[in-house]
């Protein structure tokens, strides 16, 4: 498991090195609504009303903590 | 040292006046180290009133400068309303006795049974911190807590994350870790036993526990100009009581499909057998999620899709787009859409079959059968002359799931088996900085 994960970052990393933009060209990425987690609360609030309601829950990043739910 | 202090000053005093620019580091300082908010007051309504959500939440986020970042999280919810508690319709009046197992509830001839009993508030609060760590590298760690009347979260996370790339490139890998209290009203039932009549407490035990361990390694990349993708691998491991305590299903008989009849003692309790619900003590799940955000000039789009597996026999996708849409200078509009699926768990069973053996595990709650779910939507923003931001988003939730056809017997075909669930959310946001 612990190769498999190295030998993917890896890859990964040598992949991604010919892509991507130089720091002058950050114009659009900069700006507030371009940043992945531009909506965070909403995010949160989508994440607590689905896990309530759904039985798969999570893998955007770490949720806001744990409910009954019923 | 005086004279040190007092030569940078007029150092910088000077080398500002060659720049033509007022001191700006401590212009730069005061920007910095503001609180900024975003709150948020939310209302989610289910049709043929069943659960009725208000909740209320503020994000506060410090700047202490040079990327440290405190961020506090708090939301109170209130709950009220009916649940489908998992039993299935009849052509007759249906009693159960509530969880306290000091009350009963009725329902009427030809409706899919609704628990009216369920009320609660619930309040949530995590912090966070970040900061970097070395050149390249931020490592964040938190805390949550979160209480309802029967359910107490406690939990702690941390990651790190490192830049390669020019920065293009960010791996990340987090763990997270919750212990959760469960402590059912009236008590956690033995799983599988008959629900008895009021006042009857023989088959509820006390109060359990569970926990949860999640990792997760994420890449961020961004592809080009205007183009950013992110894609995380999850895993997800929860062991302990993970039954709901509150679901049931019924015992039918195998011609009819009818749930089997019971008198009452005096007419207090339930006038059928219905069994209450039992999962497997632990769940490992995982996932992958994708997402990317593009800019066409103005306008931005957001697509994500998650897929998840677990040892439960659940797998869902969930499909989901976003597109920011700029209205003059100072507003955007966006429509919303999500689509989700899952698989039914291999427990599932929408009742159980009178005269044939217990299954090990068994469940009829809706949310862990197959079902479509679809949200369409919309946010209209408003950014303000002092730059702060209102919003308002307005969704549909639609649910629409199926029994398994193997599972219906008889005259249960002709009556509604899963309750389609249909919910409004609106939402009203404020954003402010102080």
């Amino acid at each position: 498991m612990k190769y498999l994960l190295a030998a993917a970052a890896l890859l990964i990393l040598s992949g991604c090195s010919s892509i991507g933009v130089q720091p002058w060209e950050r114009d659009v990425l900069a700006r507030p609504e371009m940043s992945l987690d531009a909506n965070a609360l909403d995010a949160a609030i989508d994440d607590h009303i689905y896990f309530s309601k759904e039985a798969s829950s999570g893998g955007r990043g770490f949720g806001g903590g744990g409910c009954g739910c019923n | 040292m005086n004279d040190d202090a007092n030569f940078n000053a007029a150092l910088a005093a000077a080398t500002c006046a060659l720049l033509g620019a007022s001191v700006p580091v401590h212009a730069a300082d005061e920007e910095a180290q503001r609180w900024s908010f975003d709150t948020s007051l939310l209302y989610y309504g289910e049709s043929d009133s069943r659960v009725q959500d208000i909740s209320a939440a503020v994000a506060a986020q410090r700047d202490f400068g040079d990327d440290r970042k405190l961020s506090l999280n708090l939301t109170a919810d209130t709950l009220t309303g009916a649940s489908a508690s998992g039993a299935t319709s009849l052509d007759r009046a249906q009693t159960f006795t509530s969880p306290s197992g000091k009350a009963t509830y009725s329902t009427s001839a030809g409706k899919v049974p609704l628990d009216d009993t369920f009320k609660d508030t619930r309040f949530a609060l995590n912090g966070s911190w970040t900061q970097p760590l070395a050149r390249l590298y931020t490592v964040s760690g938190g805390l949550g807590f979160s209480t309802e009347y029967d359910y107490t979260h406690l939990g702690a996370n941390a990651s790190l994350a490192r830049d390669f790339n020019k920065r293009n490139t960010t791996l990340s890998f987090g763990v997270a870790y919750s212990q959760d209290d469960i402590k059912p009203v009236g008590g956690a039932p033995v799983p599988l036993s008959q629900m008895l009549d009021v006042g009857d407490l023989r088959n509820k035990r006390n109060d359990d526990t569970k926990n949860v361990l999640d990792l997760l390694f994420g890449v961020t990349q961004v592809v080009g100009r205007n183009t950013v993708v992110r894609v995380n691998y999850s895993y997800s491991d929860s062991s302990g009581y993970l039954n709901d305590p509150y679901k049931l299903l019924s015992v039918v008989d195998p011609i009819t499909g009818d749930t089997i009849g019971r008198v009452a003692a005096g007419g207090q309790g339930p006038n059928g057998v219905y069994l209450y619900e039992n999962r497997p003590d632990s769940r490992t799940k995982q996932g992958i999620y994708a997402e990317m955000k593009h800019a066409f000039g103005a306008p931005v789009l957001q697509l994500s899709y998650r897929f998840m597996t677990d040892d439960w026999g659940i797998d869902s996708s969930t499909l989901e787009t976003r597109l920011r849409w700029p209205v003059g200078a100072d507003n955007f509009i966006e429509p919303q859409l999500r689509y989700y699926t899952q698989s039914e768990a291999d427990f599932y069973r929408s009742s159980l079959v009178a005269g044939q053996r217990l299954p090990q595990y068994a469940s009829a709650d809706f949310r862990l059968g197959k079902f479509d779910a679809v949200t369409v939507g919309v946010k209209f923003g408003h950014r303000t002359t002092s730059g702060n931001e209102w919003s308002a988003r307005l969704e549909y939730y639609q649910q629409s799931g199926d029994v398994p056809g193997d599972q219906i017997i008889d005259r249960q075909a002709g009556r509604e088996q899963y309750p389609d669930l249909n919910a409004v959310i609106a939402q009203f946001g404020y954003r402010f900085g102080l």
